[in-house]
């Protein structure tokens, strides 16, 4: 039934607005939420937020939510006319996200459908008690009281059609039945006691003698909504003397919707009836400013002083000259619900996934065409055809981008999320903290949105709650008493850049390792120091691994990282520790910016292929043999413009058998990762392409260095290459 | 309580007619003109309607004009807002804008159909109307 609300105009339109409204006042309340005080225009803001959250919850008639908007509406009044001194601006704060916390859910149920059934007797005491504080310090002002206007109009939603049943009635009558449209007459008649809405074909029964043949031959049909049961129906209902055969179904509101059609009928006078309907209001715009004859003139007055908008329905509207049988505000229903859903609509991801595969396969089938064998062909003359071709790369490549920004969201959203976890958990912990978003207006995939989400969620507590110090301990370091949460995001080189920076203890790399040592997840034969700072911290990233003594309502339960990684390995993100003793610790997520469609440099190495991602790669270079060098160990490395970069050789290193080993017949290529560059050497390029990536099937085991592979357009696989990877090696 | 209902369909007639009389005598009439007619006709008698009860779909004079009509009447009469008549609107155009119309031209409760019953006792509840 959640559909049937979903399409629910009134309702729709007051979750969206009160949503915006909470967002826009969480977001005002968190970023002074370090001052002293609110200022004016918070105040005036919050003051007026609530007032239109509880006029419009006063006409939805959801009294719990008009109940707590009242109360902090007070609260404001107050602050607003008074100015009281001395504020406990946290507990304020805490007040007000509360409140909005509690709306919040309360819109989550209706929004699904349910009632908005919380109780907020506790919150509605708290504020009255916090109220009660601040007028208690400020007696000798003269306090003005709020006043209040109870909300005299009210909007009842209608009912939830679960209750109502629709049926399909069926009935046949004896061949020799005299009168059979009086007879059908009386059971419509008796039916329209428990009926909200009925239909039935022939529709004139009761003018027309000639209906009464038709149902002889064809039946009578009824299509019913009522709120009984199909017990009542079958009462009223009886096969008995002319009555031979009765058909009972019951149906969905879509198939009742359809009307007569569900018969199978095309009921001309439904069809006039629409069009009429829409000629009504056609005619009306057409004249419009005309006054419509019957209209009372005089302007209307509005009770709230609302901007006047563009009215596209005006009383007069909605007579109808000609009354039909049949149910004409069905249909006009129908026709306000379409027109209401022109500017957006929602789609299922699903669906979105599904069109960017598809566009995919667009992709790798258009290569498959244009670098068709048949065209190598010597002596085809092809202009016409690269022309067509050209114009045709153009489209799919555009429809792509289409498609990439349709599925792109700004990370606003679940940062600010993260603003509000900071702030939840730093009150609770007694640490005071500020909070600093960067670069919160990148874009990225929904899809990584969604995925994300969690994990930054458990990075962000585990930085306030591990990472930051107490305040005295803060104070002993000598260190500025308040820490500092930093979640910045960029994007570089095709990826997201997502970094967690806090200025708190740091890592300490002792203590995992004892703790490393302790869960048996070390190679006991290794010693302490033979491991790097890098793989000491990734250890953290293990099953079961937490260094935090004390297990916190927040973070340290042991799991968290090694959930946080899998999340990101799920989207071909990576997660990188960084830290400094004393200094704080940074984690950062490296995620690829779009998941499906890269653009690649392919190129040879003996009978395989590679891509290179075009990003990756810094320049193309032909060298002599003497500019590559080679260590006693074996690497090697090659001069380039005075300066050395190592040298992997993708031939040995994957072990393909007739690779090119003269480095004057091969191609380098520089590529650059994490900010270093190396060279890789292949036997030759092939070309610049688009390229989709697929993942690399499972049965196939992991291969160092690849991220995935595709399909190139002579039906080849192609390997994609991961630098970061390589560069690891 | 008094209460008017204007209603063209049969079948929603009698089913609102029902529904109503449980809140107290209930007079019918089909379409808007009749219902501003009756209005008026009350009016005269000083008997006036406690509640009036529109579709907004009608023949002749729609539920808007009805109520524009209605308002119009009681400003003529000067009688303060506070005591005009609650104007109910039950229809099944729900969007925003229709609602909003009727809530300008100063109808007191507008319900989606079918009515929810509940609430509605609720809001006559909140009105005064009913104990």
């Amino acid at each position: 039934m959640a559909e049937d609300f979903s399409v629910e105009g009134m309702l729709d339109m007051y979750l969206f607005e009160n949503r915006q409204l909470l967002e826009k006042l969480q977001e005002t309340v968190l970023d002074q939420k370090d001052a002293d005080c609110f200022d004016e225009d918070a105040i005036n803001e919050i003051f007026r937020t609530m007032h239109t959250i509880k006029g419009s919850s006063g006409i939805m008639m959801f009294d719990e939510i008009t109940e707590v908007s009242h109360k902090l509406e007070d609260i404001f009044y107050f602050i607003r006319e008074s100015h009281p001194e001395n504020v406990p601006h946290v507990e304020l704060v805490e007040h007000v996200l509360e409140v909005a916390d509690f709306i919040n859910s309360e819109m989550d149920k209706l929004e699904e459908g349910g009632t908005a059934d919380g109780s907020a007797k506790e919150i509605v005491a708290n504020l009255n008690t916090f109220l009660a504080s601040l007028k208690g310090e400020n007696k000798e002002e003269i306090i003005k009281e709020n006043v209040h206007q109870a909300p005299t109009q009210f909007y009842i939603a209608p009912m939830a059609t679960a209750s109502s049943h629709f049926f399909r009635i069926f009935i046949r009558y004896a061949p020799d039945t005299i009168m059979a449209n009086v007879h059908a007459y009386k059971i419509v008649f008796a039916l329209k006691d428990l009926a909200e809405d009925l239909l039935h074909y022939p529709e004139d029964i009761i003018s027309d003698e000639s209906s009464g043949d038709y149902i002889l031959e064809n039946g009578f049909k009824i299509l019913l909504q009522a709120q009984c049961d199909m017990e009542k129906l079958q009462e009223i209902i009886q096969e008995g003397y002319e009555i031979t055969k009765v058909e009972m179904e019951e149906i969905t509101p879509q198939i009742f919707q359809m009307g007569l059609d569900a018969f199978g009928i095309s009921a001309d006078s439904i069809i006039d009836l629409d069009s009429s309907v829409e000629d009504i209001t056609k005619k009306e715009k057409d004249q419009a400013g005309a006054i419509a004859p019957g209209m009372f003139v005089l302007p209307p007055q509005g009770q709230e002083a609302k901007p006047a908008e563009k009215k596209e329905f005006a009383p007069g509207d909605f007579v109808i000259e000609s009354k039909g049988p049949g149910k004409s505000k069905k249909l006009a229903k129908d026709k306000a619900t379409k027109q209401d859903k022109t500017s957006y609509i929602s789609v299922d991801v699903k669906k979105m996934d599904q069109l960017m595969d598809l566009i995919g396969e667009l992709v790798i089938s258009q290569s498959v065409v244009l670098q068709n064998q048949d065209l190598k062909i010597p002596g085809l003359r092809l202009d016409n055809f690269n022309k067509a071709a050209g114009q045709m790369v153009k489209i799919s490549t555009d429809l792509q981008n289409v498609i990439m920004s349709m599925r792109m969201v700004p990370l606003t959203n679940t940062f600010q999320k993260m603003n509000r976890i900071v702030f939840d958990v730093s009150r609770k912990l007694g640490k005071d903290i500020e909070f600093q978003m960067i670069g919160d207006a990148t874009e990225v995939d929904k899809n990584i949105i969604e995925h994300i989400s969690d994990p930054l969620m458990h990075l962000v507590r585990n930085a306030v709650d591990h990472g930051i110090e107490t305040t005295e301990e803060r104070e002993a370091k000598g260190k500025k008493q308040k820490g500092k949460v930093t979640l910045s995001a960029r994007t570089e080189s095709g990826k997201v850049w997502i970094g967690v920076t806090d200025n708190g203890k740091g890592l300490d790399r002792k203590k995992i390792l004892e703790k490393a040592r302790e869960h048996e997840l070390l190679d006991p034969t290794r010693l302490d120091s033979s491991y790097s700072d890098k793989e000491v911290y990734q250890l953290i990233t293990l099953p079961g691994f937490s260094t935090n003594e004390q297990v916190t309502e927040y973070s340290g339960r042991g799991v968290g990282m090694d959930v946080v990684v899998s999340n990101l390995q799920a989207i071909g993100g990576t997660l990188e520790i960084d830290s400094t003793p004393g200094e704080g610790s940074q984690m950062l997520l490296k995620i690829p910016l779009t998941l499906a469609i890269i653009d690649g440099i392919v190129m040879q190495v003996g009978s395989n292929t590679f891509v290179i991602e075009t990003g990756a790669v810094k320049e193309f270079i032909n060298i002599r043999e003497d500019s590559v060098i080679q260590k006693p160990n074996k690497e090697e490395f090659v001069m380039i413009r005075g300066e050395g970069y190592p040298l992997l050789r993708l031939g040995d290193w994957y072990g393909i058998a007739d690779c090119e080993t003269d480095v004057q017949k091969g191609m380098i290529v520089m590529v650059e990762a994490d900010k270093e560059c190396f060279c890789l050497f292949v036997d030759k390029l092939i070309g610049k392409q688009e390229i989709v990536v697929k993942p690399i099937p499972d049965y196939i085991k992991k291969v160092q260095g690849l991220t995935g592979c595709t399909q190139l357009g002579d039906g080849r696989i192609a390997l994609i290459l991961d630098m970061a990877a390589l560069l690891e090696e | 309580m008094k209460i008017l209902l204007a209603e063209d369909d049969f079948v929603t007639r009698k089913f609102m007619t029902n529904f109503l009389s449980k809140y107290g005598e209930c007079d019918v009439t089909v379409d808007g003109m009749e219902a501003v007619d009756a209005f008026m006709m009350a009016l005269e008698m000083e008997e006036p309607y406690d509640l009036v009860c529109l579709d907004i779909m009608m023949p002749v004079m729609d539920g808007y004009q009805a109520l524009m009509g209605i308002r119009n009447l009681e400003k003529e009469r000067g009688i303060a807002p506070e005591n005009a008549v609650k104007v109910i609107m039950a229809t099944a155009l729900n969007d925003e804008k229709n609602v909003k119309m009727a809530f300008d031209l100063g109808c007191t409760i507008y319900s989606g159909k079918p009515i929810d019953e509940a609430r509605f006792e609720q809001a006559l509840q909140k009105l005064g109307l009913i104990e």
